[in-house]
């Protein structure tokens, strides 16, 4: 079956867009570095599930968050670290800290666990709100399946400034001497997800997809429907609401 | 990058807009894109009437640009604030006047540069 036609809405989305949610779709169905397909199905899940959790909605309002008790809204397949992390990436993302990493750590979630998680939701996130912001269904996530994960860690990660390990462009192994493009330098936000060289290529396919590749990036002069100034107001104005320094 | 844009293309912007919405950017139909991109990270039940706007307005295609654009920093700020990454050099050193202009030093992910910095 044809996955993202948009049919229920009459606006034509671009290849562009199409090619790579596909792409994204077809990989979290299998096994990543450190989860099942299921368990990476099931982190997608969830990740629609926080929006409509009442314990979620709850801490959100609390001037603490940790101050109030209760239960996540779950569909039960992931362990209790994994779904605190999930719901509270999605909903509270403003109030998210090294001491509450260093708590799901502390439950036993592993780095390496942690990063492919973040990467696993962000990405179905990010197609999440492009269809909500169309006004288009969501996508039905797709069948998990078998296998195990790779479990390789990047022999050159090493702590640079981020609360949990990265890899420098200069320490990449052979396999993954692509995920920055060949360059010398990566920033931070590139760099982030590291851990699971997979993520950053995910990153690199939806960056493109939504906004700009980048190498487009470099281009100031008007090349989508949007000017290159349009589109920069609607990102500083997505991470003004969302409270984010970077 | 909306101050290298302006400036890239001599376009007059005020970035007070980014964080005060009672001030006009001089963005061509900024007021309504701003507004869209609020109300799709809120989940507000606006969104339609901001959506049929940016269509009125710019069309099919700027929607889904509005939307891509969106999409893609709600992906960005959450592998920033999820990983507690320090903002780049280069990046301080270039916006560093205009984050304390728009006060952003306010915001609790700030504290992951100011620990980075002290390490």
């Amino acid at each position: 079956m044809e996955t993202f036609t948009f049919a229920d809405v009459a606006i034509a989305v671009p290849d562009r867009v199409t090619d790579p949610h596909r792409k994204v779709w077809a990989k979290r169905a299998g096994p990543g570095s450190w989860w099942t397909g299921a368990e990476r199905i099931a982190i997608a899940d969830e990740s629609r599930r926080a929006l409509d959790c009442g314990f979620c909605a709850e801490r959100r309002e609390a001037l603490s968050a940790e101050a109030v008790e209760g239960e996540h809204d779950s569909g039960g397949v992931l362990p209790a670290v994994a779904l605190e992390a999930v719901h509270k990436i999605v909903t509270d993302s403003a109030r998210l800290s090294l001491a509450l990493y260093e708590g799901l750590v502390a439950d036993g979630l592993s780095d390496a666990h942690y990063s492919e998680l973040v990467g696993v939701l962000v990405a179905v996130f990010s197609i999440d709100e492009f269809h909500r912001g169309i006004g288009a269904a969501l996508e039905p996530l797709p069948e998990a399946e078998p296998g195990d994960p790779e479990r390789r860690r990047p022999s050159g990660a090493t702590m640079e400034g981020a609360w949990l390990a990265t890899v420098p462009a200069d320490a990449l192994d052979p396999e993954d001497a692509d995920i920055y493009g060949g360059g010398r330098h990566a920033p931070n936000v590139v760099r982030a997800l590291s851990l699971v060289p997979e993520n950053v290529r995910t990153l690199g396919d939806l960056h493109g997809a939504h906004y700009l590749s980048y190498d487009e990036m470099r281009i100031m002069e008007k090349i989508r429907e949007l000017s290159r100034s349009q589109m920069e107001l609607v990102a500083a104005g997505t991470s003004a609401v969302n409270e984010c320094f970077y | 990058m909306l101050r290298a844009s302006v400036e890239a293309n001599s376009e007059t912007v005020d970035l007070n807009a980014i964080v005060d919405g009672s001030v006009s950017s001089g963005i061509e139909h900024g007021a309504e894109l701003t507004a869209f991109a609020e109300v799709l990270v809120t989940h507000s039940d606006e969104l339609p009437a901001a959506r049929q706007a940016i269509v009125d307005l710019m069309g099919e295609g700027a929607l889904v640009d509005a939307a891509g654009t969106v999409a893609n920093f709600q992906r960005m700020v959450r592998i920033a604030d999820g990983i507690g990454i320090p903002i780049d050099e280069r990046m301080a050193e270039a916006s560093g006047d205009l984050r304390s202009q728009l006060g952003l030093e306010r915001y609790g992910s700030a504290t992951n540069t100011v620990r980075a910095a002290g390490a």
